[in-house]
């Protein structure tokens, strides 16, 4: 099956991280226009060495949650229709709860929760004006699987994706759709350095005995976009290999 | 076209009615059935059509007169005249317009198309634009 796109201009926040630069090439591939966020250096380096060959295909900018003034600055330098967006930023907070510090807290959940939504109402009012958008968040099945040291991880997840799913509901009769994707173990970033360390003890709890491979989340994600998924909405897609699914 | 038949135009659209349903003295949630969607479309619609003549951003809780109720009854606790409490408030509303809103807060939602149109004007250019922040 050949997905089919609609529309072109795609949003791809957190598209330094090497799941956002897979799904950037494969927007590239499908004729989409990603605009990539980048929130260090080294992401705005990734982005620009790995999408080389791309050149004038694609467009980036500087975004980080964590300095409110650079969301007004990327949209104001930005203001090109956004039809989808994909949500890769996330934050770490491996505290346990009882020993977490309330500042952290605080800024975590400002970063990850507050600043997000102000991102979104800056993006959801400019898809009203499009009378299109589709929004993707990827957030995680530490969402459903509580674990020690992930409360304010899963927690901020939680948070954000009921704020996906809502804005699905208000704003789905406006053609402005959401969908909320939570992978399992993936073998990138956090997801491969923690099972360097755990590999037996994961492998046991997934039942295709495997780690998410980068590109096959790209292809949901790509798929989640698509017009062939039109129908999904305010709804949550897991995708675990079977994790979550097990005792 | 001016601000009301801009505006008059921008309703039709998002509540699928006929023009003629739209007037100035029109309230818009009252008489029209507008939703709260609804109006978050109509800041949406109403920051694009007039944007070039704004020199500063619509806010929607002054645009839709939101916190009328809350400014009423912070003034009634203040001890302060309700009227030139409302004044200082939303200084895009004329005086006579106050009245009468504080005259009509039991009929339900105030908020009239004529309101919009002065919010507009208020903040063009040709009237110099001012902002005001929620205090309280």
């Amino acid at each position: 099956m050949k997905l089919e796109f609609s529309k072109t201009n795609a949003l791809i926040l957190g598209g330094g991280c090497e799941l956002g630069i897979v799904l950037g090439r494969l927007m590239i591939s499908s004729g989409l226009f990603p605009l990539m966020t980048f929130r260090s250096l080294e992401g705005e380096k990734r982005i620009a060495s790995a999408l080389q060959p791309f050149s004038g295909q694609y467009a980036s900018g500087f975004l980080d949650f964590a300095e409110t003034a650079s969301i007004d600055a990327f949209f104001s330098r930005n203001t090109g229709a956004i039809h989808y967006l994909v949500d890769l930023i996330h934050g770490d907070l491996s505290q346990l709860v009882a020993s977490s510090g309330s500042r952290n807290i605080s800024r975590f959940y400002e970063e990850n929760v507050s600043l997000r939504a102000a991102v979104l109402e800056i993006v959801s009012r400019r898809m009203l004006t499009q009378k299109f958008g589709r929004l993707v968040y990827v957030s995680s099945t530490a969402a459903a699987r509580p674990h020690a040291g992930q409360g304010f991880y899963a927690s901020s997840k939680l948070a954000s994706e009921a704020i996906y799913k809502n804005l699905g509901i208000e704003l789905g009769g406006k053609n402005i759709t959401t969908v909320v994707l939570r992978p399992g173990y993936m073998d990138a970033g956090r997801g491969r350095a923690y099972a360097a360390l755990n590999r037996k003890e994961i492998l046991e709890k997934i039942p295709i005995k495997r780690l998410l491979s980068v590109d096959e989340v790209a292809e949901t994600i790509m798929f989640l976009i698509s017009d062939s998924a039109r129908g999904v909405n305010a709804a949550e897609i897991v995708l675990d290999g079977g994790l979550c699914a097990g005792k | 076209m001016n601000k009301f038949s801009k505006i008059q135009e921008i309703l039709k659209d998002i509540l699928d009615i006929e023009p003629e349903d739209v007037a100035e003295d029109t309230y818009i949630i009252r008489d029209l059935g507008a939703e709260s969607i609804d109006l978050l479309e109509l800041a949406v619609s109403l920051d694009t059509a007039f944007k070039s003549d704004l020199t500063s951003d619509i806010v929607d809780d002054d645009l839709f007169l939101r916190f009328m109720r809350e400014y009423i009854m912070e003034a009634d606790g203040a001890g302060k005249n309700r009227a030139d409490y409302i004044r200082e408030k939303y200084p895009f509303l004329k005086t006579a317009r106050i009245e009468e809103i504080l005259s009509d807060l039991d009929d339900g939602p105030v908020l009239k198309v004529s309101d919009i149109i002065d919010y507009i004007a208020w903040l063009s250019k040709d009237t110099g634009a001012k902002t005001h922040e929620r205090t309280g």
